[in-house]
């Protein structure tokens, strides 16, 4: 079973074989069109005895159909010294003198094509097609025979992070990247191709990153060449005081973003429409609707975003009461009991519509003037990963403190109610049938939550990463430590990391 | 073979054919399909199936097995092996499909 076929193939491919083969494809074995689907329907029957459904073969030397099951396209091959069959169901290429299926790398790459071709037209659209390796990836591959394997119980992808002197807030953000799975497929199979000139390349160094962590060293990683770039790129994070982690991952994420922009000259000249790894995983849409109160007239806008930011109960905005709609958090598997707030409250609240008072009127298209309105925000599109932050430190005029209100979260969260295809199915009346929410695909699971012990002045970042589907680490700088599920959800959580539970192709 | 018997076997399976080219004629035998390998993975067929295959190699030896070996050892357990419940939504979405296109 060569990938080369065998040798009876190259007798076969005659001048003009490649078109005779396409033809055949797309007529008899993969009919995209209506015209193609009615053609084979008729004529796909066996020519000796009138079959259709005993593993059709049709000869690749003349136009004739036969049932293999009943070795009737076998006589035919005998009779007629006609070698080459292929079969009108999966598309494989049967030799007679070989007795088996043969696979020739150029008529497999004929037979793809004309495949995706009638996906394409049926309305299909791309589908799942398991990852071959290129000549220069084998080539890599053999190069390089030592292997991994990944078991439920081995520890790679763990790795301490030396603190150089308040530097938890960069090692937080560091572990929860650096367990983002998409973000960490994208890293191992090497697809950051560089072209910036100089060594400052933060995607780079995030790569590199990655090599150690996955490296299987098990000595606490020293990122001193992540900080020195963090520093050259983020000036404001430069320093030796303690920084926000949320800062920092706005910090780190625009700086990926921008450097990955760099490598290709055409993505920078449309800076809304990026299609870089970071944007892929963590930008979403953030929909606002502005409704005048005079003529209803709504006006909307889109904007990106790169987490949620929530505010809390106990801040000086006061959070209670929220819009109608208690049942949201039955949904969502979390307890409403003691008047604790869950994720979904502050959600709930975060999307709820907003009085504008008197005294911040907006100018309305619709009656030309200044008028008092509603506001309200709804996600428009998902991220792959979607980051909440609780707001947690306050910076008012009057004081500056930390609010350490118990916030429950969920292990599984469902965006549904908080879009803006939901909203407009309540307004348009559809009543939200509690079965649809979860036939959605807006489903999120949580993989890493940052938390901040300790005081605004002095305080401590750790992070909950998840591995294996269903265990918990805890990453305190240069210690990881087991942990348990319950730990994790009763933590108070500062920056909690979902991830898409279903991905689609675009 | 009875006469009687060979007529009523030969309607059946014009019949067969007709449903057949009517079934790909509107597009419906692919979507079944799709809906078919759905569920198969789903219900963890696929894998129990793979699993025999590889058996089936191991056994037969690697540079000796043909398709044909596997065709032969493995489908006699991939028909047994089809969940019920999994026939039963097939039929039924075949059932709609005749009821639909009454014209036959």
């Amino acid at each position: 079973m060569s990938p080369a076929g065998c040798p009876h193939v190259g007798g076969w491919k005659a001048d003009g074989w490649r078109q005779n083969l396409r033809l055949i494809y797309r007529c008899f074995v993969w009919s995209g069109s209506a015209e193609t689907r009615t053609r084979k329907a008729k004529s796909c029957v066996c020519h000796a005895c009138g079959a259709h459904l005993s593993r059709l073969h049709s000869c690749l030397s003349c136009v004739f159909f036969a049932c293999f099951a009943k070795k009737h396209i076998h006589e035919h091959a005998r009779s007629k010294r006609h070698h080459l069959a292929v079969d009108l169901l999966y598309g494989g290429i049967y030799c007679f003198l070989c007795q088996d299926y043969v696979y020739d790398k150029e008529m497999e790459q004929i037979a793809k094509e004309e495949q995706k071709k009638a996906w394409k037209m049926q309305g299909v659209g791309e589908k799942f097609s398991s990852w071959e390796p290129s000549k220069r990836e084998v080539e890599l591959l053999r190069h390089n025979p030592k292997r991994r394997r990944i078991t439920t119980n081995c520890t790679i992808g763990l790795r301490g992070l030396i603190n150089l002197g308040n530097t938890c807030f960069m090692n937080c953000i560091v572990q929860a990247l650096t367990h983002t799975p998409l973000l960490r497929d994208f890293f191992l199979s090497d697809r950051h191709k560089c072209e910036m000139a100089s060594s400052s390349c933060l995607v780079c160094e995030m790569s590199q990153l990655f090599q150690e962590f996955y490296s299987g060293r098990r000595s606490p990683h020293v990122p001193f060449r992540l900080l020195h770039l963090v520093w050259t790129h983020a000036r404001h994070l430069a320093g030796y005081e303690q920084q926000d982690a949320h800062e920092f991952l706005i910090a780190a994420l625009d700086v990926l973003h921008r450097h990955c922009r760099d490598d290709d000259g055409k993505r920078t000249s449309n800076p809304n429409h990026c299609t870089c790894i970071i944007d892929q995983i963590f930008t979403g849409g953030l929909q606002s609707d502005v409704t005048c109160q005079v003529c209803h007239g709504v006006s909307t806008t889109i904007d990106p975003f790169w987490d949620i930011s929530l505010d809390l109960p106990g801040s000086s905005t006061p959070f209670w009461p929220l819009s109608p709609g208690g049942e949201v958090s039955v949904l969502n598997g979390e307890g409403h009991g003691g008047g604790a707030t869950t994720l979904t409250d502050c959600l709930r609240r975060f999307t709820r519509p907003e009085h504008l008072g008197s005294s911040a009127k907006i100018k309305c298209s619709g009656c030309h003037s200044y008028q008092e309105s509603t506001k309200q925000l709804t996600m428009k599109k998902l991220p792959v990963v979607a980051c909440f932050h609780l707001k947690r430190f306050e910076h008012s005029a009057k004081l500056r403190r930390k609010i350490s209100t118990y916030v429950s979260f969920p292990l599984e969260l469902d965006m549904t109610p908080f879009m803006a295809s939901s909203k407009e199915k309540r307004m348009n009346g559809q009543h939200q049938q509690s079965a649809d929410a979860f036939c959605s695909d807006n489903r999120y699971s949580l993989f890493a939550v940052v938390n901040h012990q300790g005081t605004l002045e002095s305080g401590h970042y750790t992070t909950f990463i998840r591995q294996h589907k269903d265990q918990w680490f805890k990453c305190d700088d240069a210690v990881i430590t087991k942990a348990s599920l319950k730990e994790v959800l009763d933590s108070e959580g500062y920056l909690l990391f979902y991830h898409k539970q279903l991905l689609e192709y675009e | 073979m009875d006469h009687t018997v060979s007529k009523i076997m030969s309607k059946d399976y014009q019949m067969k054919a007709a449903i057949n080219q009517k079934l790909i004629e509107m597009g419906e035998r692919e979507r079944l399909k799709e809906l078919l390998r759905a569920k198969l993975v789903e219900s963890g067929w696929k894998d129990q199936l793979k699993a025999h295959c590889k058996d089936v190699i191991r056994e037969k030896g690697l540079e000796h097995v043909t398709v044909e070996d596997l065709v032969t050892e493995v489908t006699p357990k991939g028909r047994a092996l089809v969940p019920d419940s999994v026939k039963k939504e097939l039929l039924q979405r075949i059932r709609a499909f005749l009821a639909q296109h009454a014209a036959l």
